[in-house]
């Protein structure tokens, strides 16, 4: 009954393949022969029972064969999931759409290719536990695929709904799914090995004259006059005929196609892509010429008036987002966005100016090592992405010098106090009715057609300097990033001359929201800093606080949520409340909580999740003396860093920092993938952080969510979070670090961990959940007593 | 203001539960002090290193054929047959105690002041002088079922030697893979599933050598601490709950004063589970288990004195150290009564550290709003911009997260 998680982080990648082909043998599967093995990002969650597996499989391209010396007769049930699959037999080639499943003998030439990424479900049933069983079923000969419909949808929706909650089933809930999903396979197969005698009684050839006049029928759904005479014709059989296969479902014609004149107005009054059409526009659409009609008719098959269903939809949407606490891309929208084609990033990314950043050499002029600085500008920041896509503002050597001046987005929750008079912050938190500097802020439609919110939509929210591209940086090389400085960035009001401010905001993300103890509404509150950094102890000190109210932006939308960065606040929209936090002193850890390096995976990637090329690392550790090293995914690397901190807690609460502008001066250092062997970040596949003391691991609740849930990635990754899942990350890159970095054996290893790394919460609120892993250096500093 | 002492013996301890219904080993005033011994339930691991020759801990261990000193182990059953033994290992930690508070009533919280931890040396003459512990691997270990190396799975020994020379450190000797042991009354430990058993090191593999270079730094403190709750008559002593117990965080050491809030007249506090050092999330299962002795000092707060104090409202375990103020979540705060009849063995099958770090997050916000006078708003913004949230286990059935607000936060301008 036991369980077994895998994941690619618990190896180095020099193991990766064999630990993947244990994966996939545990199944009956390998490597097909003659193709490499798959060595990327991979995880498999596994339950078996007595000869009974389930495996749910994600990871990239690659193709499988049976693994032969497994004995039994039942076959593999593989059903691919998102994408199809290359299927080759002795008979030749055949594409395999999603939603069939294949079912693929032990023994046999064949092999499954994915093209893209491999995401599928995977049955294997072993002779020993039907033994006892009467009905045993005829081994079937060859590779037999089977559509969608019928006894073959049940058992794939079962198969791919028990796989999906492997992990959450009791082990008696297990067992019963097991036990089924064996009960049934027999039956199945029994079916497939007597394909003739169905055959001969023709109910194949009926079957499929009645699949073909459904499709018809769902072509033709918007014609008001459909009759069976038309749909008959159009088949060439007779509309007699046709009324007896109709009759033999156990319907009519008649009320088959009125039932599905309604579903397609169900499904389009529920899809918000529909939603600039009139509901007289989608009943006529699905076939109803009359109004009227169409209400009485939809009230009475759904207990609604289409009015009324589509503005619940609405709220439900809606609601299933905000109320959810779920930031980021909603799961409907980005099915809209794969069915068409992916996105395109022209003309969408803000072009910058060619880059004329101030470059002077300096310091040690024999290694040529030079310094940089790339001031804050509107046309030097991406706002709440990262891409691969942006060109860089500036090209560095590795060892050399920079200074990035970074912005808070939440400097506009006091814009007299944090952007007034900074011409770096006025250009680009600049908008007015008729210009915004940077208009795309977040990795959404710049058409906002999913919320409306806005450009980009805010899913992603952090004003990011940059990118940087470093020389040569090639995939594969580790990028070291060494914090050299950080200084805030005072306001430059003279009426505030001097003086440090940030902002930090109780959001709708934080993790508070859903549990509030004091009255009945949610709501968010802004609290605005004063950052004291001249005392012997530096320190933050609140100033006033205000809850948000429902804002209008230059353009004109209503944010009744803070759902969108950089919508400057009015003092007068909003009553300051100014005795908060009395006698509070928060002492300050100035650090960036955004350093990333461009993910491979996705153009446009939302700021807010972190994940192995870091990015919302939110971690206060990563401050001035530390280093963090980042995996180079893309060419030149494009570093980018953002969303600068005061001083935050482990756990980041309530969904932000003291959000607060600053100034980091970095040495950036490549190291080539050759060279990295003996390092402490070789084998890094995550962001690692060292500081004076410690070494720092980050484990997330998803490492590689891009490539973990393909294309529903910036969605799911909000939805799945859980401390659970980040613990278990950390865990295994922690076990990796000190067997593969400091070599111990996995017993060693265990042991360390249990009596000196200490595992905190970083934040619980940036849609991946964080759980680092802290190894003290002290632990191996020291030369043997012995 | 007295001094106790309280050395272990069959008498002075029990092994495996809290009871609000064990006759008190001690009976003390508000304002007391004790020297209280405490044995490591691993200690025969390594039966010549951790209890040979030591009077109470042999007196203690003691299990032949004819005589087992400590009979019941466990909140489990106490009448045969068993499958692992009497309490069916249902708790496993020893515990001094209970010392019962003159006057103390549900509703009172106790302070437990530790002024100071002392590891207890070997005595067998080949190791005399030292101190050793055992950090097991173990089957509730949060790595169990997630190993990557051969057999799987496993249950790994470590013998660890404490050094106290210089700023104390702990280097392992030596380790093992448990194998099946066969107990004095002839049942079969195929796991570690059972307390007490003493390992025959005929059967065992010791490897040397292992985490050479590798020193662990000291972290002395007590593993469990606690009160007897109310809800039951014996309570498993692994799953931490409202009144303390096996909360295995290591800032419980010298210097630190808990608070537990009172269940049952007498308070009945008992302390067990010493450990020479451990990480946050005590992730093996297990931290170096090392028998200490602790000096503590008793301050019983009656009900009615409670408010405006830091104490107000408490209804869950809390640490004060020199520098931090630290509330425990728990995935169930009060297993006991949210599970019911069979909590002791269900609460193994929820863990969660979501819900722990749910409830840290909503005892910190209580803490903040009730003894810092704060508004809902206040406290939120204060916990994410200065407060620490952190692992404490993932071993203990009911998985801890802590949260940990700094003491210079409040200082006032």
């Amino acid at each position: 009954m036991s369980l077994r998680p895998f994941t690619s982080e618990s190896y180095s990648e020099d193991d990766r393949p064999e630990a993947w082909r244990d994966v996939l043998s545990s199944i009956g599967l390998q490597p097909t022969a003659a193709t490499t093995t798959h060595h990327g990002h991979a995880t498999a969650v596994r339950r078996t029972f007595e000869g009974i597996a389930l495996a749910k499989l994600s990871a990239g391209a690659q193709a499988i064969s049976p693994l032969s010396d497994l004995a039994s007769d039942h076959p593999l049930v593989l059903l691919p999931l998102e994408d199809g699959v290359a299927l080759k037999t002795t008979a030749g080639h055949q594409i395999v759409a999603v939603g069939h499943l294949l079912l693929l003998p032990r023994k046999g030439d064949w092999s499954v290719a994915f093209q893209r990424d491999m995401r599928a479900v995977v049955l294997s049933v072993t002779s020993d536990p039907l033994h006892s069983r009467r009905a045993s079923a005829p081994a079937i000969p060859d590779v037999q695929i089977i559509g969608p419909g019928g006894f073959g949808d049940v058992f794939a929706r079962m198969m791919e709904q028990a796989a999906r909650n492997l992990e959450t089933l009791s082990d008696a809930e297990w067992l019963a799914i097991a036990q089924s999903l064996a009960d049934l396979l027999p039956t199945f197969t029994r079916q497939l090995a007597e394909p003739t005698a169905d055959l001969n009684s023709g109910t194949a050839t009926k079957a499929a004259t009645l699949h073909r006049l459904c499709q018809t029928i769902e072509r033709r759904l918007d014609d008001a006059d459909l009759t069976p005479a038309k749909v008959a014709q159009a088949e060439g059989i007779s509309e007699r005929y046709l009324q007896k296969l109709f009759e033999g479902t156990g319907s009519s014609f008649t009320h088959y196609l009125r039932e599905r004149r309604l579903q397609r107005t169900w499904a389009d009054l529920s899809n918000p892509s529909e939603a600039n059409h009139s509901i007289s526009e989608i009943a006529f659409s699905a076939g109803f010429n009359d109004s009227a009609h169409f209400s009485r008719t939809f009230r009475h098959r759904f207990g609604l008036s289409p009015r009324e269903f589509r503005q619940n939809e609405a709220e439900r949407l809606t609601a299933s987002a905000t109320a959810a606490g779920q930031r980021g891309w909603p799961q409907e929208a980005l099915a809209q966005l794969r069915s068409q084609h992916a996105p395109s990033t022209t003309g969408k990314i803000a072009q910058p100016e060619p880059a004329e950043t101030i470059t002077h050499g300096i310091a040690d002029a024999s290694k040529n090592l030079r310094h940089h600085h790339l001031a804050a500008d509107a046309s030097r920041v991406h706002w709440g992405y990262f891409s691969r896509s942006l060109p860089p503002q500036i090209e560095i050597n590795s060892g050399d010098t920079i200074t990035i001046e970074t912005l808070t987005q939440h400097a506009s929750d006091d814009p007299e106090r944090m952007i007034k008079g900074d011409i770096g912050a006025e250009s680009v938190f600049c908008w007015t009715r008729d210009q915004k500097n940077v208009d795309r802020r977040g990795a959404g439609p710049m058409d906002a057609s999913i919320y409306g919110r806005g450009a980009g939509e805010g899913f992603g929210v952090h004003i990011c300097t940059g990118p940087v591209a470093i020389r040569d940086a090639q995939p594969g090389d580790v990028l070291e990033i060494r914090i050299l400085d950080i200084v805030p960035r005072a306001s430059r009001n003279p009426d505030f001359d001097g003086q440090v401010f940030g902002s930090s905001v109780a959001a709708w993300w934080g993790y508070h929201y859903k549990e509030f103890l004091a009255e009945q509404n949610t709501r968010e509150a802004v609290t605005i800093y004063e950052i004291l950094d001249h005392d012997d102890v530096p320190y933050a000190r609140a100033l006033y606080s205000y809850r948000w109210e429902p804002q209008t932006d230059p353009f004109g939308t209503v944010h009744n949520t803070y759902d969108y960065p950089g919508i400057p606040i009015t003092p007068a929209s909003v009553r300051r409340r100014h005795d908060v936090l009395d006698g509070i002193r928060i002492p300050l850890r100035p650090h960036f909580g955004v350093i990333a390096v461009a993910p491979r995976e996705a153009d446009l990637v939302d700021s807010v999740p972190p994940a192995y090329f870091g990015g919302n690392l939110d971690n206060w550790r990563l401050g001035k003396g530390s280093t963090v090293y980042l995996p180079v995914s893309v060419p030149g690397a494009l570093l980018s860093v953002g969303d600068p901190h005061a001083a935050q807690g482990d756990g980041e609460l309530g969904g932000t920092a003291i959000e607060c502008s600053m100034t980091g001066t970095f040495q950036v250092v490549l190291h080539k993938k050759g060279n990295l062997a003996g390092q402490a970040f070789a084998d890094l596949t995550y962001p690692l952080i060292e500081t004076e003391s410690d070494w720092v691991l980050m484990g997330f609740s998803h490492p590689n969510y891009l490539a973990e849930f393909g294309a529903k990635g910036q969605s799911e990754v909000y939805a799945t979070s859980s401390l659970d899942l980040a613990m278990k990350d950390a865990f295994r890159k922690m076990r990796r670090f000190l067997m593969n970095i400091k070599g111990l054996t996995e017993d060693e290893a265990i042991a360390l961990m249990s009596v000196a790394v200490d595992f905190g919460v970083t934040q619980v609120v940036d849609g991946n959940w964080g759980v680092h892993a802290i190894l003290s250096k002290r632990v191996f500093d020291h030369t043997s007593k012995s | 203001m007295k001094h106790h002492l309280l050395p272990v013996s069959p008498k002075t301890v029990h092994w495996g539960y809290f009871s609000k219904v064990v006759t008190p080993a001690l009976t003390l005033k508000s304002g007391d002090r004790a020297t209280i011994e405490t044995l490591t339930h691993h200690a025969n691991d390594d039966y010549e290193r951790m209890i040979e020759g030591d009077p109470g801990a042999e007196s203690v261990f003691k299990w032949t054929r004819e005589h087992k000193a400590i009979v019941r182990r466990g909140s489990g059953p106490t009448e045969g047959p068993f499958i692992r033994g009497s309490g069916e290992g249902v708790g496993v930690h020893l515990l001094t105690g209970p010392v019962a508070i003159e006057g103390a009533e549900p509703g009172d919280v106790l302070e437990v002041r530790i002024l100071d931890v002392r590891p207890r040396p070997a005595c067998k003459a080949c190791h005399a002088g030292k101190c050793f512990g055992s950090n097991v691997a173990a089957n509730w270990g949060f790595h169990y079922h997630d190993l990557i190396e051969e057999p799987k799975p496993r249950e790994v020994v470590t013998i660890f030697e404490l050094d106290t020379s210089g700023e104390p450190f702990a280097r392992a000797v030596y380790n093992y893979v448990w194998t099946p042991q066969i107990d004095p009354d002839g049942i079969l430990h195929p796991t570690i599933d059972y307390p007490g058993v003493r390992v025959d090191h005929a059967t065992i593999r010791k490897r040397e050598n292992i985490l050479p270079n590798v020193r662990v730094p000291a972290r002395l403190h007590f593993g469990t601490m606690g009160l007897a709750p109310s809800e039951e008559d014996f309570v498993s002593s692994i799953p931490p709950s409202y009144t303390g117990g096996n909360i295995d965080d290591w800032r419980v050491g010298k210097g630190a004063k808990m608070f537990y809030p009172v269940a049952v007249p007498g308070a009945f506090f008992s302390v067990g589970d010493p450990h020479a050092a451990q990480g946050d999330s005590e992730l093996g299962g297990t931290a170096i288990e090392t028998s200490l002795t602790g000096d503590f000092e008793f301050i019983l707060h009656k009900h009615r004195d409670l408010g405006g104090t830091a104490l107000e409202g408490l209804t869950h375990p809390m640490l004060e150290t020199a520098d931090a103020w630290s509330v425990y979540g728990f995935t169930f705060p009060n297993y006991l009564a949210e599970l019911g009849a069979k909590a002791q063995l269900d609460v193994a099958n929820h863990s969660s550290l979501d819900r722990a770090m749910r409830d840290a997050f909503r005892k910190l916000r209580r803490f903040l709003m009730t003894v810092h006078k704060m508004s809902e708003d206040e406290a939120i913004s204060l916990m994410s911009v200065g407060a620490d949230f952190g692992v404490t286990q993932v071993v203990d059935a009911n998985w801890g997260v802590h949260g940990t607000i700094r003491k210079n936060v409040f200082r006032c301008d």
